[in-house]
């Protein structure tokens, strides 16, 4: 190869680096920083919003403004009807995510230890499961009248399933390399569940509560849609039925911010029993 | 050499006649009349290639197998499951993941006195260097610390005989070779018997003080090899080539495994 050449392969592959480095770098000193740019799309479409609303074309009644729809969760508030159909909803699905949770886990638990009850109790826990939960909804009312013990049967269903699948595999998968640890030191089968198969299930345990709590917002809003004197769901039906489409819009936005929060809450509660473990 | 007066605790009485594992392409035989005794204090070393039973033979001393012909005796006593007279390392450090160093060392002295407790789990943390690393959890360790945890683990509960299946063989070549130099200090300084498992000669030339050589299909004693060496040993010295090429040959001897690469099973 001669010099030249080599000068010219040189100069090349510089200009090369030139073009695939320096763009990126660029567009990242113009515009904002990583964290900030999942905020650009959001944000954009609210003033969007607020601004086709008030130069009048979005019809109102439909789709008010953002800041309509804040005001009218300043005022729920305001009225006091706020804290009475959030705590409604919250109690809805505190009591139903806790016996839905409690019972996913005894059964996970029962099925995850026990291989016979597994085969047992896991077949039809399964066929049970392929039903969507909705479903229920015509049997639950029939049986158990329009009041609270439907919807809680409802709200517990839902986050019955992932919390009782989670549990039992998790369960089922410890390593039996670990498993073989607690034979060398004679644990009983009661300090082989609570000090390996326990801890070693954890993680996947709490992954089981977190989709468990997910489910029972979602099924909230289904029973509270289906028949509630009270409630945010029974807020949006309100919304509906008067035509304002703000309270249905404050309502939504109501149910994500319980729902994050919550999760953000389990999320918390499932980093401090992981310690070490969820880094 | 065999001493049959227990005053010294850790004599091993291996006497298994027969050991198979049935499986869904019929049964394969695992073992076949072993006998071997393991002196109080012994260090012993169990070589063979792939496929030779030597790691079921030491997990049938530790209990973990129990479905075979023949008997185990500790010190004259039959041995029928696990116990902790006996520790056992593995090739994995099997360390729980939740436990600090601390309470992996402590894991099977549970119901003892808690003060007694912390006591012996920091002495045996200490033997194997780790006291700056006592409240660490597994993830922070590298391999070979690791592995002293599950040495440590091993010894917590005063075993009379430390069983240990390829301890070394995932760690890289200096990490093994210094903890070859470990479990020697460590025997040295508790005196009990130990059986190691390996397929590395250098390995077992190194630490042992009799060499047990087997053959496959089925896994039996094909020698056993005394290795007339005095401690700290050589790896370079011509008496310790000598008798690593001995154990060699044996190994690779016409009727003992027929070549290196015979081992696909």
């Amino acid at each position: 190869m001669s010099t030249a050449e080599q000068n010219r392969r040189l100069v090349w592959k510089g200009a090369a680096a030139e073009l695939t480095a320096k763009p990126p770098d660029k567009i990242r000193r113009i515009f904002i920083p990583d964290r900030l740019l999942g905020w650009i799309i959001p944000v954009s479409v609210l003033l969007a919003w607020e601004l086709l609303a008030r130069l009048g074309m979005l019809p109102p009644n439909w789709l008010p403004a953002p800041t309509v729809v804040g005001k009218t969760i300043y005022q729920l508030a305001v009225a006091g009807d706020l804290f009475k159909h959030a705590g409604v909803t919250i109690a809805r699905v505190a009591v139903g995510f806790l016996l839905g949770a409690s019972a996913g886990t005894l059964f996970g638990g029962v099925t995850g230890y026990l291989p016979v009850a597994r085969k047992l109790l896991d077949p039809t826990l399964q066929a049970l499961r392929s039903v969507p939960s909705i479903a229920w909804v015509p049997l639950f009312l029939l049986w158990l009248g329009i009041q609270e013990t439907s919807k809680i049967t409802l709200i517990a269903l839902g986050a019955f399933f992932p919390v009782y699948l989670n549990l039992s595999v998790a369960m089922r998968h410890v390593d039996p390399k670990l498993l073989e640890v607690g034979k060398l030191y004679r644990l009983s089968s009661f300090q082989m569940v609570r000090r390996l198969i326990l801890p070693a299930a954890l993680p996947e345990y709490i992954v089981g509560l977190r989709s468990g709590l997910g489910l029972a917002w979602m099924f909230v809003v289904a029973a509270e849609l289906l028949g509630a004197s009270s409630g945010i769901g029974y807020l949006m039906v309100d919304g509906e039925m008067t035509g304002r489409a703000s309270i249905i819009l404050a309502s939504v936005i109501l149910f994500a911010i319980f729902g994050k929060t919550t999760d953000w809450i389990m999320n918390a509660v499932g980093r401090g029993l992981l310690g070490h473990r969820s880094r | 050499m065999v001493n049959n007066s227990f005053d010294q605790r850790g004599t091993v009485n291996i006497e298994i006649v027969h050991k198979a594992f049935s499986g869904s392409k019929g049964t394969l035989l695992a073992l076949k009349d072993i006998l071997l005794t393991i002196d109080p204090g012994e260090f012993v070393c169990i070589v063979g290639g792939s496929g030779c039973g030597k790691t079921t033979l030491l997990r049938i001393i530790a209990g973990l197998e129990t479905e075979y012909e023949g008997a185990v005796f500790l010190d004259g006593k039959q041995l029928l499951g696990t116990g902790l007279d006996r520790g056992v390392v593995f090739q994995e450090h099997r360390l729980l993941s939740w436990l600090t160093v601390h309470d992996n060392v402590g894991f099977g002295l549970a119901g003892l006195p808690r003060e007694e407790c912390s006591r012996d789990i920091r002495h045996y943390i200490g033997l194997v260097g780790l006291d700056q690393f006592e409240y660490e959890y597994p993830h922070q360790l590298s391999g070979g610390m690791s592995q002293r945890v599950a040495i440590a683990r091993a010894l917590a509960g005063r075993p009379e005989v430390l069983l240990l299946d390829e301890p070394f063989a995932s760690l890289d070549a200096l990490t093994r070779m210094r903890m070859q130099q470990e479990i020697l200090r460590i025997w040295e300084a508790e005196r009990t018997t130990v059986a190691l498992v390996t397929h590395d000669i250098e390995e077992a030339v190194y630490l042992a003080d009799r060499v047990v050589i087997m053959s496959p299909q089925p896994g039996t004693i094909r020698n056993i090899l005394p290795v007339p060496l005095s401690r700290p040993r050589d790896r370079t010295d011509e008496e310790f080539v000598r008798v690593r090429k001995s154990i060699h040959e044996e190994l690779f001897a016409p009727d003992g495994m027929t070549s290196p690469a015979a081992d696909s099973f």
